[in-house]
């Protein structure tokens, strides 16, 4: 298997836990209950706060959105379509801004930390960084 | 991968070995469409395993152990008041997780009139729902007026029209209007000590009582936890109106 595929199947594996990830949060949500918190313990202050949503949509709601795209631009790219990796850089690049503001929120705003968002920014991190490798594979190709 | 681009390749006999391979959306598509079922099934499969399991003796291990703390059952309080099966919630005006539990508490309530009693004691997390605190001080205005129920419908059931507004106090006495209250006794209610003492007094009890979030549930003083769905809930309280009696 080329290195490229190696990198998507990665990215494809990592968008799987994200997917996973944000379908358990919004699953628990939406029956209202409380969250197991083992870890950082302060899912339910993260998930209750006035940040826990944008336009009233649930945040878990737009991470499984790009989970679910960048699973799909990575298994396209898995299968011929390589093309589909530039547009996951474009998401990944937009998703790590968007986790460290809300890895800012918890620190200082919120105070409280969640585990399911910190796996999250955990997950966002190790596909930019798979990127980031990926492009640098290519333009190795490049040169030679 | 890409023995089967070469395959498609040879096949044609028109197309050269270094050709780029043929690509079929195909592939991908069903691939994304396994991954999705697959990721589901495993979110569903530990929403499920973190919770209890359906057996009644499993569904009692909800319930945390009886060493905890015991909580007061006074307080705002409805259901029949002298009922043996006390449910105590402790709640945020503010907390969208406490809007959709009212409708649960109002079920079960409504299917176990005669053999519940509901108290609500508050606990406004002010540190992330700006406006809890005065939404707490607005409820227990009204109850000095004998409408905190009627009070506590109105904050939830209108949550979003106050929750990230400044002065959630306009909005508040509005409320009280509608509710025929008298405003200016309200208003000046809201700013007495002794609601602002009542209000530490139930968020002490909390914390004393390891509540970490809301809405938490305490049936006959014990916590309840990790509680999945509204069938569960009303299954606990069953139990314990069964073994009440």
């Amino acid at each position: 298997m080329r290195k490229t595929a190696w990198i998507s199947a990665g990215i494809a594996a990592l968008a799987f836990v994200g997917m996973v990830d944000a379908i358990y949060v919004a699953l628990h949500r939406s029956r209202g209950f409380l969250l197991p918190c083992g870890l950082a313990g302060g899912c339910d202050q993260v998930l209750n706060s006035p940040y826990a949503a944008i336009l009233g949509i649930p945040v878990a709601w737009f991470g499984l959105t790009f989970y679910l795209t960048t699973a799909a631009c990575a298994l396209f790219a898995l299968f011929g379509f390589e093309e589909a990796l530039r547009l996951s850089f474009a998401l990944v690049s937009l998703a790590l801004g968007f986790t460290v503001y809300l890895l800012y929120l918890q620190a200082i705003v919120i105070r409280a930390f969640c585990d399911y968002c910190l796996l999250s920014a955990l997950v966002v991190t190790l596909i930019f960084v798979f990127h980031l490798w990926s492009r640098r594979h290519s333009r190795g190709e490049e040169k030679t | 991968m890409n023995r089967s681009s070469d395959t498609n390749s040879s096949s044609t006999g028109k197309v050269k070995r270094s050709a780029p391979a043929r690509r079929s959306l195909a592939r991908p598509l069903t691939a994304l469409a396994a991954l999705v079922v697959v990721a589901v099934a495993v979110a569903l499969f530990l929403v499920k395993r973190s919770g209890p399991e359906s057996s009644p003796a499993a569904a009692s291990s909800n319930v945390a152990s009886p060493e905890k703390p015991v909580i007061t059952t006074t307080g705002w309080s409805k259901g029949n008041l002298s009922a043996k099966t006390v449910l105590v919630e402790f709640g945020d005006f503010q907390c969208p997780s406490c809007a959709v539990a009212r409708v649960k508490v109002d079920t079960a309530l409504k299917k176990f009139e005669k053999d519940l009693k509901v108290v609500f004691k508050q606990y406004p997390m002010p540190h992330i729902h700006r406006n809890a605190m005065v939404a707490a001080q607005a409820s227990e205005a009204a109850g000095k007026q004998l409408k905190f129920w009627e009070m506590y419908e109105v904050l939830f059931a209108r949550q979003n029209e106050w929750v990230n507004v400044p002065d959630a106090l306009t909005f508040f006495l509005k409320y009280a209007t509608e509710l025929q209250l008298d405003v200016e006794k309200f208003r000046q209610d809201m700013l007495d000590g002794e609601i602002r003492n009542k209000i530490f007094r139930d968020l002490l009890e909390g914390q004393v009582a390891q509540v970490r979030s809301v809405p938490s549930f305490f049936l006959n003083g014990r916590m309840m936890q990790s509680v999945k769905s509204d069938a569960e809930f009303e299954e606990l309280i069953a139990q314990a109106i069964r073994t009440a009696q």
